[in-house]
């Protein structure tokens, strides 16, 4: 073996211990006993399998409730941003307009506005429009994070599809929708699903606007943030233990589409 | 069944003119070829045609039909595509089956249609798979079968040959021309290749530059091209041009050779003749090119010989057996009535005056 690739051993290496390392603590402490979480020198291996912490968390006020929150606020996100995302994407992909590119970058742009910078102002008419502390504000700001990628993810799935086959379909009688839903859409679907589950986790993680924008209604994020601070240390581990599992379990199912996540369509 | 017509179709991409009003008239149940280098225009008019880009101005009619804005499905047409188009995620049965299923057939007539259409391009035994186990051939039968399963009225190809490898094509070739002679479908093929034109068409409409410069029953392109290029583009190798100017008291000189001729428009003219049909004579005479002989490349068949005539390239094809050597002078004799004149300045045939 060469020198050039035990460099490259030892760099997937450290990736992989400063990913997984941390993950593994949080795990071994969210199912040890509760003063396993204080004791120091810590044991690196998990001491007496216990659910205790992770019942006692369950058992937390406002931790279900967050919990349904969450998923529904990120379903919400995945649909709309599909929605609004695939046809934009496909409009891209197939047609040519003055200011495409302009537009293809404008897009990325809306990524540029820091919340923060728009969090008053987004409160302020949430308020006015009555969108404020219920899901569907949430969900339409998360869909607003996710909608420039469903974009370009969807646009450049679309763009893998030969035009041919949806024109073969046309002259065989289908008509432009007809064509989208029998040739197109089952050959983009495994693309289309990652994106939408890239959505989702988009809204499954984000805590800001979800923070800013919602009193009662909080999503899962939301909540922690919001009571982490007076926790004790093992309900924090259980905490960001739920909040970690909903992600590695999607990017795990998805991990066979990512490629068409980035760009590479999958065929 | 219908015939075709197009009339005045003009095509404007941006400022570039892709199509300068151009007609087209296919009869019922003909075949005809249009036949043109890339950029011709021809692959734009057959997507007119088919409705899958709109025409600047200019009318097309199926039948008694103007469906010059009508979307594709209602055109009575089926294409097939140069890079196949088959559906990669139907199987073969699904394929040939999908405009079927558009028309809203009914079971029994799916299955009857397709299986006979599978039938006529000999895949039957390939109707459950998908289009990823089949070969470049197998898909483009599919592709042919799904288009003749809707039995449409007009059946228009794009280059449908061109991907495949060449031995491949001329089986495929001769088997289509057997199948449409049999279902006697209107057809528009297009393509680059003179061979296939040659061979399929019952009409070649020959394309150059955005316009129809012929359009005419294979053999009378060939023999008849109604331009330079046409004699050029069409044969292999193409048609020799020699360029000439009048000798006094009329006539043409070439090659040592007097020849009578059209006048010259612009004073020069192009002499134009087949490789074929230069015979190559043992002993110099009158009325025989002098040629001199540059390569000499036995094919097998005939031998073919680049010369110079008067200075200027040529080829002819000889008998296989002659002994001819390089930088030898030959003597030519031209077949009879095979002599062409073109006018170099416009590129068109001047026909000599009976």
């Amino acid at each position: 073996m060469t020198i050039q690739r035990w460099l490259i051993l030892a760099a997937v290496l450290v990736l992989c211990l400063w990913v997984l390392l941390p993950i593994y603590l949080i795990v071994v402490s969210a199912f040890g006993p509760r003063d396993a979480v204080f004791a120091w020198p810590k044991s690196f291996w998990p001491v007496d399998f216990t659910t205790e912490t992770v019942a006692f968390f369950f058992g937390a006020q406002g931790v279900l409730s967050g919990l349904l929150n969450s998923i529904l606020v990120a379903l919400m996100t995945m649909v709309m941003a599909i929605a609004l995302g695939a046809p934009a994407g496909y409009a891209l992909a197939r047609f040519a307009f003055p200011g495409k590119n302009v537009y293809r970058l404008l897009v990325l742009m809306t990524r540029a506005f820091p919340i923060p910078v728009l969090a008053v102002p987004l409160t302020v008419r949430f308020i006015e429009f009555g969108l404020y502390d219920t899901l569907l504000g949430v969900a339409l700001v998360h869909t607003a994070l996710a909608l420039p990628f469903a974009v370009l993810i969807t646009s450049s799935l679309f763009l893998g599809i030969p035009r041919e086959l949806e024109e073969a379909a046309w002259t065989l009688g289908c008509t432009r929708l007809q064509a989208f839903r029998r040739v197109v859409m089952p050959l983009a679907m495994p693309g289309l699903a990652a994106t939408a589950i890239f959505a989702f986790i988009v809204s499954w993680n984000e805590v800001f606007a979800a923070t800013i924008l919602s009193l009662e209604n909080r999503t899962l994020t939301a909540f922690l943030i919001s009571v982490l601070g007076e926790s004790p240390l093992y309900f924090k581990f259980a905490g960001g233990f739920f909040l970690i599992v909903p992600a590695l379990v999607f990017i795990f199912a998805i991990r066979k589409y990512l490629f068409s996540l980035w760009g590479i369509a999958s065929r | 069944m219908a015939g075709i017509r197009a009339e005045n179709i003009r095509k404007i991409f941006g400022t570039y003119e892709a199509l300068k009003s151009v007609s087209l008239e296919v009869a019922d149940r003909e075949f005809t070829v249009l036949l043109g280098p890339s950029g011709c225009g021809k692959t734009t008019l057959l997507r007119i045609i088919a409705g899958l880009e709109t025409q600047t101005s200019g009318e097309i009619r199926i039948g008694d039909r103007n469906v010059s804005g009508l979307p594709p499905r209602r055109r009575g047409i089926a294409m097939v595509f140069q890079n196949y188009a088959v559906f990669p995620h139907l199987t073969v049965f699904e394929n040939v089956a999908f405009g079927l299923r558009m028309k809203r057939a009914t079971a029994d007539e799916i299955d009857r249609k397709v299986r006979r259409a599978a039938a006529m391009m000999h895949i039957e035994q390939l109707l459950e798979r998908y289009p990823s186990q089949l070969s470049g051939g197998q898909r483009q039968r599919v592709a042919v079968a799904r288009a003749l399963a809707v039995e449409p009225e007009v059946l228009l190809m794009d280059e449908p040959l061109s991907n495949l490898d060449a031995l491949l094509r001329m089986e495929m070739r001769a088997e289509l021309k057997g199948l449409l002679q049999e279902t006697r479908t209107t057809t528009i093929y297009v393509t680059h290749d003179q061979v296939e034109a040659m061979s399929l068409a019952d009409r070649i409409a020959v394309m150059h530059g955005g316009r129809i410069v012929q359009y005419d029953r294979p053999i009378r392109v060939y023999q008849d091209p109604a331009t330079a290029f046409c004699g050029g583009f069409i044969g292999s190798p193409p048609m020799n041009f020699i360029r000439t100017q009048p000798v006094e008291g009329g006539g043409y000189r070439i090659g040592g050779a007097a020849f009578p001729g059209p006048a010259a428009p612009a004073g020069e003219i192009l002499f134009g003749i087949r490789p074929e049909d230069l015979i190559v004579e043992p002993e110099s005479g009158p009325g025989l090119i002098d040629a001199e002989v540059g390569v000499v490349e036995p094919l097998g068949p005939h031998l073919l010989l680049t010369v110079r005539i008067d200075g200027q390239p040529a080829r002819v094809t000889a008998a296989p057996d002659l002994d001819i050597r390089v930088g030898e002078t030959i003597h030519l004799r031209p077949g009879p009535g095979r002599i062409r004149w073109f006018d170099p300045a416009t590129d068109q045939a001047i026909r000599e005056p009976a």
